[in-house]
């Protein structure tokens, strides 16, 4: 009943390091090279063109300073209004070109993470758990898109404008372009001193606004529970708990940002001045011209804005770039292996010698001998913790024994292809999963092959009637959002997987210990056309498997201390015929 | 100043409508709000600041190359511009509070409505509703109130701007004054489109994060029966058509990026081509046209604000409604609970049931066989006083006693009662009066030592919600142990043993009576090994009590009970019970083969 990795150290999936993000990132943009290079050209024609307007007003300053008529003057002024038509297009088809790139780089990118996920050996994700792979395939994912789509954009254009803006001021006059820069040590200073901090202390913020949404919703489904148990006052402070971690996670960044917002917020209007205080002297020396001295100033005062964003997105980029690093991750873990054992010749399954341990831990199982015939029926019973579940995933080639062999018609089986392996053995647990999709996509994954009538066989053999009521048939949608199945129908359904999937060899763990007496009474009686013709070895919850087996073996404390048929093990007078004649009342 | 987070007492907030509420939240920190928006208008029309220093620096410093005046305008820039990056922060901070205020308020007021509401919630409340209001509800409704701040703020600005240029000239004011509505009449209804593309997207954005999160849920059934290559074919075809919901999305948000530049640009243009003619014909100085171009440059950062605080507006009300609509949840009718009619029995006192005919003497172990799982239930909540009937307690009518004494005497421990995350001792220690001993002598009785000691750091390993790490059987038995711990008077267990293996079971049996002796406790259960150690069984057919007696004899007595325990999980349906009684034992597992 415990699965071993419970107890087992986690062993985390890997994180890319940052050779691997780097490649993985260039070739997300040569991937789409077209793309990119328009986008590109179009952001720099369009903060070309705001360039224009500045400049033209520096023009009309100097016009008006000369006295020039009004013909002039409208030229100038529509030629201001051109350059911001003109920008605002050409910003518009920049960011439309940018955002389509960004979407598709992220689809292609959450679709090979899926394809890497489903390629991962299950021991691998058992050990890691599945918890840490939910977190990339959700937070991670979106995080990474959201970046791609929205901050790296942000960084690119504003990057390019801030060094539009300065090249231009250097154009004016490079004396001019040297004293605008004024301002830019103390704003990189505080923009490190952020950067280091920033990435953890969101984070933070970001953990304990999910646990404080999560301590609301488990309240909401668990009032039942709070109102029969007086968990009310308990529930209220928890969550009262969360909500000053919050503030404390919020309260972080805002210090945070408090810095750099003072710090950055002063700075900007240091080359302004600059260009103000230096600029008189140069007029004085006629060196530059007032109107090139107030485009420089207005040019700098343009400079805010990406200034400003560049901060706030390069905090984003970080963080988006550590989720691509996860992500990128669990590309990283070599796919199950594709075994070389060759065809199994025959259908006995062997174990000679068999111990097993979970990671470094002591050993579960102590050196079992088992032969089982083809076409028998074992039952497998004995105290919680006895290692039957153990023992069922060592059978179904899930994990390697640490000595000894676990042999599948003469071939280990932890050798054999995969695919084969599954043609097999079947492992059949309590654990049930709808996935989300049609009827039809959650039997045809089982036997891709399989005819529309062979599914709807498959589903009356074990029993699930409930499946004339769907509303469309195979076609119906089911899993989470869409249509709900129980757990006694989700059963039936893993069943007629199994009939589609035809193994000669079932191991069955517990597979309806999790329901309800009777819905295992139902599901069991649609077991009994599953069984039919195979070798089954039942892990026992219930006796009454045990009585039925052709043998039984139980299991204690990682040893067989008795094997034999029910009425053996009866005369033996041993611990079974102890249990039997208490459950027998 | 930052405010007292998390409140001692948060307030009764005003349920009457989204807007009533987000007033609630604003009205509970007047001053905060007031200083908020001072703040925000200082910080908005300093921003309009130094395009006058800037004109004032060229008019009287560079153009009439007055090095001192130019000196003393220069630094003034710097100067303003410390203060202003000073007021910034005061205003980004009073922001946040203000925020940060409303959400934990918003936060605390739902957590104690969900704690105490009670069982009425699990039924109202689709899945995930109470996590959108968690995650993204509660923000938005907060965001609202930046509107006090740099909203205010903003209209004041606004007018300042258009007061000073009407100082220079009232045709560029008129424009100002003009300009700005249009600006936000046409990009208002954009915003809005926008609004709703993403609503979509987000949306399709989230199924398809479900799907990758379903897959890896999956992934061991998948290993085990194949068929990987046909999930990340669907997952790669939904990918696709959220690709060209993201193509739609981005078609707007590009027009509105670009537009919130490009509008107040033209509108700049044409202002600084009046105020270049004006400076031409010598109606105002070029200082004066600069400061012109500075100023309506500077109503871009109010505009924004404007825009930006319609929308949040938009987005607030909807989710303010949401969670008005959580906090509005009435707790079920279970009678009256504040003028209660009866006192309850001031001794253990016999339960009876007149539905089923059911009668539980006190202070005994009484079990209960159900032909039907839905009567057994049916049966707990009358008992436990779950919905309004006619259930006695020492012969007064339950319903018509205080609830909370019903509840504290009177225990329903459902088979899926919820387990909340935390360390396992967390989850059992229900009261703090409970100390380790208590813990371990519970968890001993409900036969789960080995948990404890599976489990890494024993009683201080973190369990998630529903306790998911460990198994079916292994949760069984912690709540059974947490309902043990409750001492409650009455212990009505459902089905507390069906996911434990008969070894376990057999153990549970025998201590769990010692552990309740002298008590009233009642086994919902059809299980052969719980029943054997009931002191009286009833067996419950048709929704009626047909038999009375020890397990024993009710197995010699009854068939149809005999069908229902003798081979738990292995006999054929209640319905097909008499074909069973012709069975010998084994005989029915013939299903089996």
């Amino acid at each position: 009943m415990t699965p071993g990795p419970v107890a087992a150290s986690a062993s985390r999936l890997p994180v890319a390091g940052n050779a691997v993000v780097r490649r993985a990132a260039r070739d997300l943009l040569r991937r789409d090279r077209r793309a990119v290079v328009l986008a590109v050209v179009l952001h720099a024609a369009a903060a070309v063109a705001g360039l224009g307007a500045p400049w033209l007003l520096g023009m009309i300053v100097d016009e008006v300073t000369a006295g020039a008529g009004a013909g002039r003057l409208d030229r100038l002024a529509l030629g201001i209004v051109g350059c911001v038509v003109a920008q605002g297009l050409l910003s518009r088809y920049a960011q439309y070109v940018g955002h389509r790139f960004g979407e598709r780089a992220v689809a292609r990118l959450r679709e090979e993470f899926v394809r890497r996920t489903l390629a991962l050996p299950v021991s691998v994700v058992e050990r890691a758990g599945t918890g840490d792979l939910a977190t990339r395939s959700s937070v991670d994912v979106n995080l990474v898109g959201t970046t791609v789509r929205d901050a790296v954009p942000v960084v690119v254009i504003s990057t390019a404008k801030l060094m539009l803006l300065f090249g231009a001021v250097c154009l004016l006059h490079p004396i001019l372009g040297l004293v605008a820069l004024a301002g830019l040590p103390s704003i990189f200073v505080v923009a490190r001193w952020y950067l280091r901090r920033a990435r953890d202390a969101y984070l933070f913020e970001g953990a304990a606004a999910a646990e404080l949404t999560e301590t609301l919703t488990s309240t909401a489904e668990g009032a039942r529970t709070i109102e029969a148990l007086h968990l009310a006052d308990q529930r209220i402070a928890h969550g009262t708990g969360r909500i000053a971690r919050l503030w404390a996670a919020r309260r972080a960044t805002l210090r945070l940002r408090s810095v750099v917002f003072a710090v950055a917020g002063a700075s900007y209007a240091l080359p302004v001045a600059a260009v103000l205080l230096v600029g008189g002297p140069l007029l004085d020396r006629d060196v530059v011209s007032l109107g090139e001295v107030v485009a420089a100033a207005l040019y700098l005062q343009q400079a805010i804005d990406p200034l400003d964003a560049l901060l706030m997105w390069t905090e984003q980029t970080q963080r988006g770039m550590a989720s691509f690093a996860r992500v990128l991750g669990v590309g990283l873990v070599p796919p199950e292996p594709r075994g070389g054992a060759g065809v199994p010749s025959g259908r006995g399954v062997t174990l000679r010698g068999v111990r097993f341990g979970y990671g470094d831990g002591p050993d579960v199982l102590h050196g079992i001998d088992l032969e089982i015939r083809p076409g028998e029926r074992l039952a497998v019973v004995g105290p919680s913790g006895a290692g039957k579940s153990t023992l069922a995933r060592l059978i179904a080639g899930i994990d390697r024994p640490r000595s000894g062999v676990v042999l599948l018609g003469g071939r280990p089986v932890t050798d054999l292809d995969p695919a084969q392996r599954r043609r097999e053995v079947v492992l059949v647990t309590q654990e049930h999963h709808v996935f989300m999709g049609t009827l039809r996509d959650n039997l045809a994954f089982a036997a891709p092959e399989a005819t529309d009538e062979q599914m709807r066989a498959a589903l009356v053999a074990v029993g699930a009637d409930w499946y004339a009521d769907l509303p469309h048939g195979l076609d119906t949608e089911l899993g989470d959002g869409a249509r709900e199945l129980n757990p006694a129908d989700a059963q039936q359904l893993a069943l007629a997987r199994i009939v589609l999937a035809d193994p000669h060899t079932l191991i069955l763990d517990e597979a309806t210990a999790a329901l309800d007496p009777t819905t295992a009474r139902r599901t069991e009686r649609a077991l009994g056309a599953v069984l039919a013709g195979r070798t089954v070895i039942a892990i026992a919850h219930r006796l009454n498997t045990a009585h039925d087996a052709d043998r039984v073996a139980v299991l204690d404390d990682g040893r067989i201390t008795e094997l034999g048929s029910h009425a053996e093990l009866l005369a033996a007078g041993g611990a079974y015929a102890a249990l039997w004649r208490s459950w027998h009342g | 100043m930052p405010p007292q987070i998390p409140h001692p007492d948060p307030g009764t907030p005003d349920t009457r409508g989204p807007l009533r509420y987000i007033w609630w939240l604003a009205r509970s920190q007047p001053w905060r709000v007031l200083r908020g928006s001072l703040l925000g208008t200082a910080w908005m029309a300093g921003l309009a600041l130094r395009p006058y220093l800037i004109a004032k620096a060229v008019d009287d410093g560079l153009r009439a190359r007055d090095q001192r005046a130019l000196l003393f305008w220069g630094l003034a820039i710097v100067v303003a511009g410390v203060v202003q990056a000073w007021l910034g922060v005061l205003r980004h901070r009073t922001t946040n509070f203000i925020r940060e205020d409303a959400t934990a308020r918003s936060a605390a007021v739902l957590l104690r409505h969900l704690s105490r509401v009670g069982a009425v919630l699990s039924r109202k409340l689709a899945a995930g509703e109470v996590a959108t209001v968690g995650g993204a509800d509660i923000g938005n409704t907060s965001y609202v109130l930046t509107i006090t701040g740099p909203g205010v703020g903003a209209v004041v600005a606004y007018a300042l701007v258009a007061v000073v240029l009407w100082t220079i000239s009232p045709l560029l004011a008129l424009c100002i004054l003009l300009g700005v509505p249009l600006i936000v009449a046409v990009m208002g209804p954009m915003l809005r489109r926008l609004d709703r593309v993403e609503t979509v997207y987000r949306h399709r954005l989230g199924l398809l994060t479900a799907r990758a999160g379903d897959i890896v849920a999956g992934l061991r059934v998948l290993a085990g029966v194949g068929g990987r290559g046909l999930f990340a074919r669907r997952y790669a075809d939904r990918s696709r058509e959220l690709l060209a919901e993201g193509y739609r999305v981005g078609a707007v948000s590009s027009w509105i990026r670009a537009l919130t530049h490009a509008l107040p640009g033209l509108f700049l243009a044409v202002v600084v081509w009046l105020a270049a003619r004006m400076a031409a014909d010598g109606d105002i100085t070029v200082g004066q046209l600069v400061a012109v171009y500075g100023y309506v440059a500077v109503l871009a950062v109010p505009v924004w604000f404007l825009l930006d605080g319609s929308y949040q507006l938009i987005r607030g009300r909807v989710a303010a409604r949401r969670i008005v609509a959580l906090l509005n949840l009435a707790p079920d009718d279970v009678g009256d609970s504040d003028h209660a009619a009866v006192p309850a029995p001031p001794h253990p006192a016999e339960l009876r049931d007149p539905v089923t005919g059911l009668t539980v003497p006190p202070g005994r172990m009484f079990g209960v066989a159900a032909t039907d799982p839905a009567e057994a239930t049916a049966l707990a909540d009358r008992l436990g006083r779950y919905v309004v009937s006619e259930a006695t307690w020492g012969g007064q009518r339950l319903t018509g006693m205080p609830l909370a004494e019903v509840r504290s005497r009177i225990l329903v421990a459902d088979h899926d009662a919820y387990l909340f995350a935390g360390t396992l001792r967390d989850v059992l220690r229900i009261r703090d009066d409970l100390n380790d001993g208590a813990l371990r002598a519970a968890v001993r009785t409900a036969s789960a030592d080995d948990v404890v000691e599976a489990l890494p750091d024993g009683f201080d390993t973190e369990l998630d919600n529903r306790a998911r790490r460990l198994s079916g059987g292994q949760r069984q038995r912690v709540r059974l142990a947490r309902a043990l711990l409750a001492e409650p008077e009455v212990l009505i267990l459902l089905d507390p043993t069906s996911a434990v293996d008969a070894h376990t079971e057999a153990r549970i049996a025998e201590r769990l009576r010692a552990a309740r002796a002298g008590r009233t406790t009642l086994l919902l259960s059809t299980s052969p090994l719980l029943l054997g150690y009931a002191d009286t069984v009833a067996y419950l057919a048709g929704g009626r009590v047909v038999a009375t007696g020890t397990h024993a004899e009710l197995l010699e007595r009854e068939p149809g009970y005999r069908a229902l325990v003798a081979r738990d999980g292995g006999a054929p349906a209640p319905d097909a019970g008499d074909v069973a009684t012709t069975r010998g034992p084994g005989e029915v597992e013939e299903v089996l083969r």
